[in-house]
């Protein structure tokens, strides 16, 4: 008993004692930026944090946070105009606060920057604008891809080559008929992760997503035709491919298990590439993302807040951190896509990722970003999951989706976005 | 004559001690009222307002109970609706039935025994948020631990957390792991309760251990056994964290809880109004749940 | 009779045998956990499992120590629950015990202990965002005080409730002898009730630090940086690109060993807790 009171008070005591700054003094000079925790855009930052400050006097305080806090923290401050953060990392998901967003025309004039990025990845769309301004920098990019065994193929003696979905439908049948009997599988993707097939409904579907009056809708008969579609192409993954995450399904490739895979390159090239940890060093390389749809993108951008006591060291760290030679460096080291023109075309690069680096090039300029809030993503891709498991059919899960869809408003930059992409019902 | 007396001074007492006593409440009070009540009523006032806050910074007008109309008539509340009631009616009965089998089971004080019923209660210390990522290592169905050891048995298991019945399954199993211990240590408490002689002249009437479960202790522990049901059924329902880490839902709307629901609404979508609506909707169930706990719990005082 | 031996040997096997499994399944998900906070990162995803790491590493551990904010959740954790439970212990064990002598009359009595059963079961989700916003105006948010007091509001109702069980169960008789001495309301509390109640005390502080230790919604919602506890940590490895097992499962280790270690030097008091307001109340 007595033990007890020791012990307790002596938590308390070092509790206590270790108690974190409680009353943080307020720097002059410092900024917040925010970065998803991922291991890798967070790492690269934190990397850059003191060749800035000494480079600019500035103070840094990087917060990181998984990717449905950061929303979530973004927006309730936005929309209550706390401005705890200058620099935040976002893409369209917080659409409905970028009216928040500082426009940063005038200092992308002023520094003359932009010019190194990849054109489609520094235009509307990947590139977030909100009345035809800009108010986001893009800081990633990757696209929806398919890589392939190129040793697998060679055995089969096919070609990795397709413009459509049907021409990819076809190599499919070949792979499974030329692997029949053998634990490889013609194709593999991560179905578990539920909100990631929808990536390649978009790719198969070419109708509008935002209709004449604004709100949301899909063309039906295209949209029933895509999913029927790709729900065909389960019977070409692995057993058991519902349950397969991003680790297992990257996992099934660097095995050797798949002659193809659908997902994001930037998930898995340096893995790919690395023997430590794959059976397909040197033996995969990117194809074309077929068509008619289009592949989506991922291009983080960085925002700076309207209601940031710093803008100008705000942009200062933007361009620190966004620039052609962090893109090859961060993609070298933490495999972050990079979206400067310059790192596809670096011909010391192209020595060692000849198998990447043209595939995705050509990916990257024909993405599209979703004009879609996340409820309105949400409300898609829980839908699809349920048709993925059979319990309802195509029509059943649009009229589902739609239903859902009926209580959302697009905001105004989304419908803007749909515009500027084409993926407005003319 | 005596009793009337110290009652009487009791009172008396008491009166003279009131200021005290209210003096000791106040600052518990104070709290409560300030950090839950006010919450509270704030949340029923938000259940009437039409409150987006990604669109607008304060509320956009009183819409009565348009709010509740519309969770209602919701398609996925209602399946969220389904999916709780399946998840926490099948966990309870489960962590039920299991409990009371390990607290007999486990029931004695040599070293030994202690020793395991020290083992059988650590998932109860640990967080629920830890629970759900460490259940979904072990059911991931290609890289997890639960699929490998069912290989060694000729088992080709489940896609656990990817196939929508199996995911149900796995929310079921890491409510049942991480709270079955609950009910061993009730159970356990609610058996010692039990007056020994009342098995030994049952065993001496040559009834077997069964049946003196079953006719001694089933009906005195009966108030118990439904208070914990009761307990543990609100605790089941409101339980959000282990499903977050574990499958955030899905697949598809197949963990869709109610709590899963509000906090979507809340603080994903920052519908204020549809999501305290919704959560009064639930607080409304709660409070009848808790009603008949409370009724429960006075049977049981009087019954000891 | 040797056929009823039989039956109780049999007996003894099945009883062992499924205490045995019952063990494996609390264990050996704890077990794999802590394998793979020290698995090599090649060795993590693979089909199938490799459960055995070749070589155990710390590197999981390594940069989750050389990271500074993971000394702060720590801090943080211990700063958020060591002040919930001092508070909660002393707050709430004064008013159950003037609930408790205040003469009350039943009905209200009773009308106040479902007031706090109310508290302890209503979903949680329904105040966060009310209680956000209050924190918000009080300029509280992302302070661990934002924290420490979302979670009183949980506690206090409850360990009053707790204490209010207790306080009931004391005989009088010594607090009236006191009285009868001349002892003033608060030494009867302090020297005579006080000591009385003190293990039901202890279960009350040590249930307290493990709720508080092990919240995540509040916690979620208004902290930002500087006050995040280790269950956010936890949770912050579920990233898009997947699941990071490795570290988090190293972080998930620095924050339940420390309570399991916990539970098992208090375990009596704790037990007592956990049982105390579903047997009685």
């Amino acid at each position: 008993m007595k033990r007890i009171y020791v012990f307790t008070a002596l938590c308390l005591i070092v509790s206590l004692l270790l108690s974190p700054g409680m009353a943080l003094a307020q720097e002059p000079k410092e900024i917040v930026a925010t970065y998803m925790q991922a291991g890798t855009y967070d790492k690269a930052a934190e990397e850059l944090v003191p060749a800035f400050e000494k480079a600019t006097g500035i103070k840094v305080e990087l917060i990181v946070a998984p990717w449905d806090v950061l929303n979530q923290n973004h927006i309730t401050d936005l929309t209550t105009g706390t401005g705890a953060y200058d620099v935040m990392s976002g893409e369209f998901w917080i659409a409905t606060v970028f009216e928040h967003m500082l426009p940063l025309d005038d200092y992308v004039k002023r520094d003359n920057y932009g010019g190194d990025f990849i054109e489609r990845i520094w235009s509307p769309g990947p590139s977030n604008f909100y009345d035809g301004k800009r108010i986001g920098v893009p800081y990633s990019a990757d696209a929806y891809g398919i890589w392939y065994n190129t040793e697998i193929f060679e055995q089969c003696q096919l070609k990795a080559e397709w413009e459509t979905w049907d021409d990819y439908i076809a190599v499919l049948d070949k792979l499974q008929t030329c692997l029949k009997g053998k634990d490889i599988a013609p194709m593999v993707h991560y179905f578990g992760q539920i909100e990631q097939p929808a990536a390649i409904f978009l790719g198969m579907y070419d109708g509008y997503l935002v209709d004449k009056n604004g709100n949301y809708a899909l063309d039906r008969e295209k949209a029933i035709a895509a999913l029927n579609k790709m729900q065909s192409l389960l019977k070409y993954n692995p057993e058991g491919v519902l349950g397969f995450d991003f680790n297992a399904g990257n996992a099934v490739f660097l095995a050797g298990k798949a002659a193809t895979m659908v997902g994001w390159p930037s998930f898995i090239r340096a893995n790919a590439d690395d023997p430590a940890q794959s059976q397909v060093v040197g033996k995969w390389a990117m194809a074309k993302f077929p068509g008619p749809g289009f592949p989506m993108v991922s291009a983080w951008n960085l925002f700076i807040s309207k209601y940031s006591k710093n803008p100008d060291a705000a942009w200062e760290w933007i361009k620190f951190y966004a620039n052609p030679e962090n893109g090859k460096k961060f993609m070298l080291k933490y495999g972050i896509g990079s979206p400067f023109k310059s790192t596809y075309e670096d011909p010391e690069l192209l020595k060692t990722l000849a198998h990447f680096l043209p595939g995705q090039l050509e990916n990257l300029s024909r993405v599209k970003s979703l004009p879609w809030t996340f409820a309105a993503f949400e409300a898609f891709f829980r839908n699809e999951g349920d048709f993925h498991q059979g319990k309802i059919t195509a029509e059943e899960m649009l009229d589902r989706v739609q239903a859902e869809w009926n209580e959302i408003k697009v905001p105004e930059a989304l419908i803007q976005l749909a515009d500027a992409q084409g993926l407005m019902e003319k | 004559m005596s009793t009337v007396m110290i009652t009487q001074k009791r009172r008396r007492r008491l009166r003279h001690d009131w200021p005290w006593m209210a003096a000791f409440v106040v600052p518990a009070a104070l709290l409560v009222v300030a950090v839950q009540f006010y919450p509270l009523l704030f949340s029923a006032y938000l259940s009437t307002q039409d409150w987006t806050l990604t669109s607008s910074q304060s509320s956009e007008g009183f819409v009565g109970l348009q709010n509740f109309a519309k969770v209602l008539q919701n398609d996925v509340f209602q399946r969220a609706v389904r999916n709780s009631a399946l998840i926490t009616g099948t966990a309870v009965v489960l962590e039920m039935i299991i409990g009371t089998a390990l607290a007999y089971l486990a029931a004695g004080s040599s070293r030994i025994i202690r020793a395991v019923r020290t083992l059988l209660i650590l998932p109860l210390v640990i967080a629920p948020v830890a629970a759900g990522t460490l259940w979904r290592m072990m059911l991931n169905s290609q890289m997890g631990l639960t699929n490998y050891l069912l290989s060694f048995l000729g088992i080709q298991g489940p896609d656990w957390l990817g196939n929508a019945d199996w995911a149900l399954v796995s929310v079921i199993i890491v409510d049942v792991w991480m709270t079955t211990p609950f009910v061993l240590l009730v159970v356990l408490a609610g058996v010692s309760s039990i007056p020994d002689e009342l098995h030994e002249s049952a065993a001496l009437d040559g009834a077997s251990r069964w049946k003196s479960f079953l006719y001694i202790d089933v009906p005195l522990m009966a108030p118990l056994l439904l208070l914990t049901f009761l307990f543990r059924m609100l605790e089941s329902l409101l339980s959000l964290d282990s499903i977050y880490t574990l499958t955030l839902g899905g697949p598809g709307y197949a963990t869709f809880t109610m709590t899963y629901y509000i906090y979507t609404l809340g603080l994903r979508s920052f519908n204020l109004g549809m999501a305290a609506a919704a959560s009064w909707l639930f607080m409304s169930f709660a409070t009848v749940a808790l009603l008949v706990v409370f009724w429960l719990q006075r049977r049981w005082q009087t019954a000891q | 009779m040797s056929s009823g031996s039989f039956t109780k040997g049999i007996q003894r096997v099945l009883r062992v045998l499924a205490l045995t499994i019952a063990c494996l399944v609390v264990l050996v998900p704890l077990g794999y956990l802590l394998l793979n906070s020290v698995k090599p990162q090649s060795e993590m995803y693979t089909i199938p499992p490799i459960i055995f790491p070749s070589h155990i590493t710390w590197e999981h551990f390594e940069a989750a120590f050389n990271n500074p904010r993971t000394l702060r959740f720590l801090t943080n954790s211990l700063t958020v629950t060591g002040i919930t439970t001092a508070v909660t212990v002393v707050v709430s064990t004064m008013a159950a015990y003037g609930l408790s002598r205040m003469g009350l009359r039943a009905g209200v009595l009773s009308l106040i202990i479902f007031v706090f059963l109310f508290i302890r079961f209503y979903p949680r989700i329904t105040t966060v965002i009310p209680y956000f916003l209050v924190m918000r105006q009080l300029a509280l948010l992302d302070t661990v005080w934002a924290v420490i007091i979302g979670h009183l509001g949980i506690t206090i109702p409850f360990v009053t409730w707790l204490m209010l069980i207790v306080f009931q169960d004391l005989p009088r008789e010594v607090e009236e002898a006191a009285e009868v001495d001349g002892a003033s309301p608060l030494q009867r509390f302090g020297l005579v009730a006080l000591p009385m109640a003190a293990p039901g005390v202890a279960s009350a502080a040590i249930l307290t630090a493990f709720l508080s230790w092990n919240e995540f919604l509040i916690a979620s919602s208004v902290t930002k940086r500087q006050a995040q506890v280790l269950s956010i940590a936890v949770a912050s490895f579920v990233t898009d690109r997947g699941v990071q097992w490795g570290p988090m499962a190293a972080m998930a280790v620095i924050m339940i060993v420390p309570m399991i270690l916990f539970a098992l030097f208090v375990q009596r008091y704790l037990i007592r807790g956990i049982t105390l307001g579903a047997v009685k109340g």
